[in-house]
């Protein structure tokens, strides 16, 4: 962690550089594409460095002689009378050549570099299909059985190459800080990508390109674990839900008292520690006035019974209970840390609001408001059913 | 200075014109339609402002709440498709209009009719597509329009329809000014004035003109895919059919890399018109900037999928339209460096209109060097689609259009008034606007070097992106001053500025021989031109001592500077004639010009009305009332002469 | 150029002075054919880029059978009747060629004759055209039916909308001939209205190449 921060600080001082701020040394460039932790980062990162250095010598050098030149031929008492030239075939040849030389500076490695990163990924990638919907994000994990969505856990050390296909209009996938590019999602096409982790972290995502209402709220988060971590992520995904009331039947009758919400140990579930997030991996969005549901306690039995019998499970799977595939699978979301696509924390409050209010909370969301008599809203769930329901899903680890 | 001729009536120039509304909707004087263009660009521009103003509110703190999501999406859509479409485009046609036909010493365009027509269709697509906004269907889809979000399954409202029929709309009126002033450069030269003797910016227009003319049939092929698919059911861009959305990829760069020299072009010739008169210099390297006008209108059609690097085209195409980019820097640089050589040595006298074109120099400067940074692919991985493209795109547009475009209007303005601008209130202007495209726009690098990505209307704290929005919110309230000015200036020295005279910067070209504002028929003499710059030929020949003349042999005013043949122009005789203290009317002088006529209105009107019967649930009593309406007026307009018989 | 300029003022009244010495309108109509080249290069790219690439048929030169009903729909284009009235459209250039040679002598029988038979032999093309498209359509074959079906209606579509742009232009020619009768000074009316038609012309040449023969 200590070589993380010294590698955050020297992104900042980079930053710092390029803005001739001093002020920016204490800045936060929790995104910043520079120093990014992947190879294939780093590769961007050193071209982009190139660039700036060049474009900084030609600013300086163009915008000093434009002051001099202004300066120096002001009309004054003693400049009444221009020099008249009307032109110089050698200073123009001169100026075309010496940017050209500079363009080639920069082309070599610019192409160098095409044909290293647009190269196929090596064998023994890990294979994940990353798939866009307005406006969330699903995660595959084809050779591993793995389906999630909105947070993407990746082994450090090895070269993760994506699949990325929309099922909808066009998105972009951008981790800034991890992987440095972009690419888009381009419907009726997969386009691909790779890179390697180079450090357990978590880092922000988003969706680059222009998809729609919600295009602001279209975020996700990566963790970069340990492979041993990984491992345990992804046997834990593949087990059904760590929830005694998942393994219910689901003929109703429930009679075992639902467990208190406590968070699992990560040994098991291999998801990242909570408590280490830090504050710009945490969302602060706020949630719109008049959306907080008043009721703070459920009941994760019911709320599995009313999840059951209500709208819920045409959209959303979980595992051995639905099969819907229109919103994210929602499996394990109680192991999660954000909702609505990284859009709110993962907490009681917030889960309750989303599923009373979603179309409020997120502008043009595909999932209709849950809580009776509200416009739009498709099912009829008092505030106390909805809180039953949010303790159900914060319940499946 | 050079010599002016005395104070021109300058009110009666106007006399002989119809006056009212009547003459206005009526008029085929391109100086007229020139001025239409203008206020109605100004106008937009202000509509335009607002819009940016309401973003940068809305973005001033992290999750703000002044607008809703939808409202955002449809700011930025229509602030974007505005300042391109309605505001640059036509503001640059103001000035093709207006000094075209002054500067190659014309009497009007080719098509004086046509000209109207033109502008009738702009005013009535750029109505067409604001009145979206009251009928809360403003567009949503951004100004790139990407397909499959603007189908009707994703968008099944009135918004895109909106926004496809109005760029429809928009795009006729391109076209048939760009066949217009084409035609008008190739052919309506006063004798003596070949092509390289053409003012810089009529050839910048003349270029613009081509771009124009090949660039907007393809954005009329893909926009009417789109139109088609929407109303009609075909299936270019539906997704189920199998459709590519990169077809409208490609087909809207294709249309949109020229698009940006479309934009730009004119400004850069407003510019080195201003920064030779300013300098007391001829242009430095007037060759060199025509042939780098010409390169860089030619290079841009081989860099349009610059704009699609991250869609995945594979490494050749990646390699190969990042060189075409790289290599259009070349005579973009070269541009930048003939200006600093066009100032050096001279003796620089900072009006408004100079300090504006010293700014775009300074600026667009900027905002190349940006561009050179994305025409690497790898590196662009990392900046599209975030705040870095905004900073660049406004060096460009704000930072190089539109400084260049003032430029153009404090230069210009006296001619086309009368009156001189405030010099006073131009300087706050100016550096009010230097301060605030500054303070709004350069925060927007770091912005997008740290992460974050456009067109999001709300954005989390702690991403350290706080600070750079604050900056940039205060900047676009410095620039919002800065417009206020501007307006208060034009409006109040359109009524008390001072008298201009015909001349009052000593400038070269011909629409300075002729009184402000001009005569109906410009020109009572046709000139002959003999050289680049003839008024300085005849006031102040040493300025031009060594630029190229027509040998001798013409009946020719010999010009001797020190005992030395430099040159010839038949300039002065003319003179009297042209800029008489009194101007006469065009049936003094025995000129026949283009009879007034509203059929170039109400043609474009059937178009308009036809395109509103499309829009309104397919309605063909009304489409049938367009098309009517349409085809009467065109022929009967096309049967009918230009002028009345004589 | 400047030389050719004789010396002396230039009177008011000659203000149709003209750089090139062509007339105003021939430049556009230049200018235009330029634009149009654009045009149409956009329409047949985008069949081109969509050749292949439709979901469901017909399709212009294989049989597809629809996997749900079993039927099976033929190759749909009928390219013996095309290349009739390609020839017919040929024609009509040469028709046009004869029509301008007949105004620019002055000749008022001829100009008549061959302005109506330009004419009428792109009435016959059109004619051509609206039977295959009905035929196309009872085939199965819509605007909306796919890819291809989209981008051939709309490609051959706004052909054939210019040359009925062509013709209503030739037929008012025509009367304006009839009615005053066209003088060796009209003769650049005819001239772009020429240029317009041979334009659309090898648009379809273009058009009949790729689309129709090139499999």
């Amino acid at each position: 962690m200590t070589a993380h921060r010294s590698r955050r600080r020297r992104a900042a001082v980079l930053t710092a550089v390029v803005s001739l701020a001093a002020a920016a040394c204490s800045h936060q460039a929790p995104n910043s594409i520079f120093n990014a932790h992947s190879d294939f980062g780093q590769v961007l990162d050193g071209l982009t460095n190139r660039l700036l250095f060049l474009a900084a010598i030609v600013f300086v050098l163009v915008e000093g002689l434009l002051l001099f030149v202004i300066w120096r031929y002001r009309a004054r008492p003693g400049n009444t009378e221009a020099k008249q030239l009307h032109g110089n075939t050698r200073l123009e040849i001169a100026w075309t050549l010496v940017p050209a030389i500079l363009l080639a500076l920069i082309a070599v490695p610019t192409v160098r570099t095409i044909f290293r990163t647009e190269a196929p990924a090596p064998a023994n990638s890990l294979r994940v299909e990353v798939i866009g919907h307005q406006w969330w994000w699903e995660f595959r994990y084809p050779d591993l059985g793995v389906v999630t969505a909105n947070e993407l856990y990746l082994p450090v050390g090895r070269t993760a190459a994506f699949d990325l296909k929309t099922q909808d209009v066009l998105h972009s996938f951008w981790i800034p800080q991890l992987a440095g590019g972009k690419r888009d999602l381009i419907t009726n096409h997969t386009n691909h990508l790779w890179f390697t982790p180079e450090s357990t972290f978590v880092w922000n995502g988003f969706c680059a390109e222009y998809c729609g209402a919600s295009h602001a709220n279209m975020r996700f988060r990566v963790f970069t674990v340990s492979p041993a971590q990984f491992d345990q992520w992804v046997a834990h995904q593949k087990s059904g839900p760590v929830t005694v009331a998942a393994a219910t039947p689901p003929a109703g009758g429930a009679s075992a008292p639902a467990p208190a919400a406590q968070p699992a140990p990560d040994t098991a579930t291999g998801t990242f520690p909570v408590a280490d997030l830090p504050g710009y991996i945490v969302p602060n969005t706020p949630l719109p006035p008049g959306a907080e549901v008043p009721v703070t306690q459920g009941d994760a039995q019911r709320g599995a019974q009313l999840f059951r019998t209500n709208a819920c499970i045409a959209c959303h799977t979980i595992q051995g209970v639905s099969p819907g595939v229109v919103g994210p699978n929602l499996t394990h979301v109680g192991s999660r840390t954000t909702i609505g696509a990284g859009l709110y924390p993962n907490d009681m409050r917030h889960l309750e609001a989303w599923i009373k209010h979603s179309e409020a909370l997120k502008p043009g969301s595909k999932m209709p408001p849950m809580g009776k008599g509200l416009p739009g809203a498709m099912g009829q769930l008092d505030d106390q059913q909805i809180a039953d329901i949010a303790a159900y899903l914060s319940s499946l680890k | 200075m050079a010599t002016t001729v005395a104070v021109p009536s300058h009110a009666e120039a106007h006399e002989a014109a119809p006056g009212g509304i009547w003459g206005w909707l009526t008029t085929v004087d391109h100086k007229r339609i020139g001025q239409l263009y203008l206020y109605s660009a100004l106008f937009l521009f202000l509509v335009g402002g607002v819009e940016a103003l309401l973003i940068r509110i809305q973005l001033w703190h992290p999750n703000g709440t002044f607008v809703t999501a939808q409202t955002y999406n449809e700011l930025f859509t229509m602030h974007g498709t505005t300042m391109i479409f309605m505001v640059i485009m036509p503001l640059s046609a103001a000035f093709f209009n207006y000094l075209i036909p002054l500067q190659i010493g014309a009497r009007d365009v080719a098509f004086p009719r046509l000209n109207a027509f033109s502008y009738w269709v702009f005013i009535m697509g750029a109505l067409f597509m604001n009145a979206g906004w009251f009928i809360h269907a403003a567009p949503d889809g951004g100004w790139f329009g990407y397909a499959p979000l603007t189908t009707r399954p994703f968008s099944p409202t009135l918004h895109i329809d909106f926004w496809v029929i109005g760029l429809q709309i928009l795009g006729v009126s391109s076209l048939a000014a760009a066949f217009n002033f084409l035609t008008t450069i190739i052919n309506m030269r006063a004798p003596g004035m070949h092509f390289m003797r053409m003012p810089i910016f009529t050839w910048m227009a003349f270029i613009t003109q081509f771009l124009l003319a090949l660039a907007f049939p393809i954005i009329t092929v893909a926009v009417t895919f789109l139109m088609l698919d929407r109303f009609f059911g075909t299936q270019f861009y539906e997704i189920a059919a199998g459709a590519d959305p990169l077809l409208w990829q490609h087909l809207f760069w294709l249309f949109g890399h020229p698009e940006v020299y479309i934009l730009i072009l004119p400004a850069f010739g407003l510019v080195s018109e201003v920064l030779p008169i300013f300098s007391r210099k001829p242009l430095f390297g007037y060759p060199v900037m025509v042939y780098s006008g010409i390169l860089i209108a030619f290079l841009g059609y081989g860099v349009w999928a610059h704009h699609m690097f991250a869609v995945g085209m594979g490494p050749i195409a990646d390699s190969i339209f990042g060189i075409t980019t790289m290599l259009i820097a070349i005579p973009t640089g070269v541009k930048i460096f003939n200006w600093l050589g066009t100032m050096w040595g001279g003796t620089l006298r900072f009006s408004t209109a100079c300090l504006f074109a010293i700014g775009l120099v300074a600026l667009f400067t900027i905002g190349g060097l940006s561009g050179v940074m994305h025409s690497s692919p790898p590196s662009d991985l990392a900046q599209t689609d975030s705040y870095f493209i905004v900073a660049h795109f406004h060096y460009v547009l704000f930072g190089g259009s539109m400084m260049g475009l003032f430029a153009g209007l404090y230069f210009f303005y006296p001619k086309i008034t009368g009156r001189l601008m405030s010099e006073t209130l131009g300087k706050w202007h100016f550096w009010l606007t230097f301060i605030g495209m500054n303070l709004t726009f350069f925060p927007m690098h770091f912005a997008g070097l740290e992460g974050m990505p456009r067109r999001i209307y709300r954005y989390d704290a702690n991403q350290g992106w706080d600070i750079w929005n604050n900056l940039s919110t205060w900047g676009a309230f410095i620039l919002a001053v800065s417009v206020i000015i501007f307006v208060v200036n034009f409006l109040w020295s359109r009524r008390r500025g001072a008298i201009a005279g015909n001349d009052p910067w000593g400038g070269a070209t011909l629409e300075w021989t002729i009184p402000s504002p001009p005569p109906d028929y410009n020109f009572a003499t046709i000139p002959t031109v003999t050289s680049r710059y003839p008024l300085w030929d005849a006031r102040s020949p040493r300025l031009t001592s060594d630029v190229p003349h027509t040998a001798a042999g013409e009946q020719a005013v010999e010009v001797d500077v020190a005992g030395k043949h430099v040159g010839d122009t038949r300039f002065p005789a003319d003179t009297e004639r042209n800029a008489p203290s009194v101007p006469l009317t065009a049936a003094q002088l025995g000129i026949h010009m283009p009879s007034p006529t509203i059929k170039p209105f109400t043609t474009a009107l059937g178009l308009t009305v036809m395109f509103i019967g499309l829009i309104h649930h397919k309605s063909l009593p009304i489409m049938f009332l367009g098309v009517a309406i349409f085809l009467v007026s065109l022929y009967s307009w096309v049967l009918s002469p230009v002028e009345p018989e004589h | 150029m400047a030389t050719a300029i004789p010396a002396g003022s230039h009177p008011a009244a000659q203000h149709h002075y003209s750089s090139t010495g062509l007339d105003n309108i021939k430049i556009a109509i230049w200018a235009f054919i330029g634009s149009e080249c654009f045009f149409f290069g956009s329409l047949i790219s985008t069949y081109l880029v969509y050749k292949g690439r439709s979901v469901v048929g017909p399709f212009p030169h294989t049989a597809w059978t629809n996997p749900a009903t079993g039927q099976t729909l033929h190759a749909i284009l009928n390219i013996p009747v095309t290349s009739v009235s390609t020839f017919v459209l040929l024609m009509s250039s040469l028709a046009m060629v004869l029509a301008h040679g007949a105004v620019v002598r002055g000749d008022r029988k001829y100009s008549r004759i061959w302005l109506l038979a330009t004419a009428l032999l792109g009435a016959t093309f059109l004619g051509f055209q609206c039977y295959e498209f009905t035929s196309f359509v009872h085939e199965g074959l819509t605007i909306k039916t796919n890819l291809f079906g989209s981008s051939f209606f709309i490609l051959t579509g706004f052909h054939g909308a210019h040359v009925t742009a062509g013709v209503i232009w030739l037929l008012t020619l025509f009367f304006v001939d009839m009615k005053r009768g066209l003088q060796p000074r009209d003769a650049v009316n005819v001239d772009i209205c020429a240029l317009y038609w041979h334009f659309v012309d090898v648009v379809w040449i273009a058009i009949f190449t790729l689309v129709y023969l090139i499999k």
